[in-house]
């Protein structure tokens, strides 16, 4: 089947480290981080404090004051993620009627909602099933944030929900990409969401994946760095409006980059621990360069997976060197997840989204907190400081302890 | 159980209104319709019921919920329950 060119033409994110593409990556060039202490609920009873937390959030700032009011984090977010992309890709906003059936919603979300169905549980379960307010229901399924995109900007294409864990985003781009592919649609806006709270931070504390959450361990996010012992949790969101190229060359948009290829593999080895022999990883990043014909030598950077954890940081390390062999080490890979923490589903955008900055203001963000060498991590990690380097392909990887294993690539149009 | 002074009630009763239908207090006259006029949804109402009955420890059957198309009309209500 011959292939759709599709294309970026806009972006909206919200980081720890910065709201809306130009802090964003202006904090990632500085090696701002965004990672801080814990201010959305109480961490005094837990070991850790730490979080890459979205601060000053003000949705009414990005969304208007009204029709807000029963809607949780996660959706308020992917809102304010979704109005961004769109202004930013000059397309109207919300979507007039004549357009609105080539366009579609595919967005990557995993624990979106835990927190409402926690919240709302909880208050029915004490006081009864009267007690709850019926408007908070909706909150509690999880296509629910996607569902408010279409709802808000007038989107009645397609609506999905892709929650495949640390792979979301990925995966739900490229559910947008086959949805252009196949059918009709012109413009998806696709991406991932995650919000920080209390019920997943303390779950990811209890099973110890959290720096720091165990006896003696330094809470300190540093991706590929020898004292690495888990991750930072983050919350962000990212949309990026993906557009069939001759639809965007009609109305004239500005293309930030094409995506060029997607891999994946489920890797059975992984039982809640990153696959030791990086076979599912390996396999996904060979799959994406074959994808759209790419080699080896084709890819100038790399958008780390790796999130501070024993495990990640060195599977990401073995299955680049698999793939890339001896030019593996001339390949800057850097973790922007050392900036603004872990946001599990949302993290593949958010390395796209910093992808896009690379390629649109050409530096390398750097690995921060980067001091002692692991020698199973030893490639170029970009440590600590930017680099200014004009790039032209990128390979943006998500990986997981739970055997999936996502990658994607996007190069200069 | 704590008295409910009937005196306040009405502008109680407004303010919840006011805060879920997102309108101002002085557009929710005793017969501005809460649909026509207010542009509230279905939710909404079922979310003014559900918080008056919390509000105020009563029961309103889901068969009124159909009478609850006005200020005038909930509150009489209301006052109705309390008084039971």
């Amino acid at each position: 089947m011959m292939k759709k060119r599709i294309v970026i033409t806009g972006i909206g994110v919200l980081a720890p480290n910065g709201i809306g593409k130009h802090e964003f990556w202006s904090a990632l060039k500085k090696g701002a981080s965004g990672v801080k202490p814990v201010t959305l609920f109480d961490t005094s009873n837990l070991r850790t404090k730490l979080a890459g937390e979205i601060s000053n959030f003000n949705p009414k700032t990005i969304l208007g004051q009204k029709g807000l009011r029963n809607l949780d984090r996660t959706t308020l977010l992917v809102l304010c993620a979704s109005k961004l992309a769109l202004e930013d890709a000059k397309l109207p906003c919300p979507v007039p009627e004549k357009d609105t059936d080539i366009c579609g919603v595919s967005l990557g979300s995993t624990m979106g909602s835990v927190r409402s169905i926690s919240e709302f549980d909880k208050e029915a379960l004490r006081e009864g099933p009267r007690a709850v307010n019926p408007a908070l229901f909706p909150n509690t399924v999880i296509n629910s944030p996607a569902s408010h995109i279409s709802i808000k900007f007038n989107i009645q294409g397609f609506n999905s929900t892709i929650a495949t864990g640390f792979c979301s985003s990925l995966d739900a781009i490229y559910y947008a990409m086959n949805m252009i592919n196949l059918y009709e649609y012109k413009v998806v806006l696709t991406g991932g969401v995650e919000e920080l709270c209390e019920q997943t931070y303390k779950g990811f504390h209890k099973i110890g994946h959290l720096a720091g959450s165990r006896p003696g361990k330094e809470e300190i996010d540093c991706p590929f760095d020898k004292r690495r012992n888990g991750i930072v949790m983050g919350e962000g969101a990212c949309i990026v409006v993906l557009e069939e190229l001759e639809h965007a060359r009609a109305r004239d948009a500005k293309v930030y980059a094409e995506v060029l290829g997607y891999g994946t593999s489920f890797d059975p080895e992984s039982k809640n621990i990153y696959s030791p022999k990086a076979k599912g990883a390996t396999e996904s990043i060979k799959y994406c360069l074959e994808d759209m014909g790419l080699k080896e030598g084709d890819i100038a950077y790399i958008s780390a997976s790796a999130n501070s954890t024993l495990d990640c940081d060195v599977m990401e390390t073995r299955a680049v060197k698999n793939v890339f062999g001896k030019k593996a080490k001339k390949i800057p890979i850097s973790s922007i997840k050392s900036m603004i923490g872990d946001s599990f589903s949302a993290s593949g955008a958010m390395n796209l989204g910093a992808s896009i900055g690379v390629m649109e203001e050409n530096f390398l963000p750097p690995t921060v907190n980067y001091k002692k060498l692991d020698r199973r991590c030893d490639l170029d990690c970009v440590p600590n400081k930017t680099r200014e380097q004009e790039i032209n392909n990128i390979l943006v990887n998500s990986f997981s302890p739970t055997g999936n294993n996502s990658s994607l690539t996007i190069g200069k149009l | 159980m704590p008295k409910i002074n009937m005196q306040n009630l009405e502008k109680e009763i407004k303010s919840v209104i006011s805060e879920i239908a997102e309108v101002e207090p002085e557009k929710i006259t005793p017969e501005a319709n809460f649909v026509e006029d207010l542009g509230m949804d279905s939710m909404m109402a079922l979310e003014i019921l559900a918080s008056l009955e919390k509000k105020y420890k009563i029961k309103i059957p889901e068969e009124n919920l159909m009478k609850l198309t006005n200020l005038k009309q909930t509150l009489e209500l209301v006052k109705d329950l309390v008084n039971k």
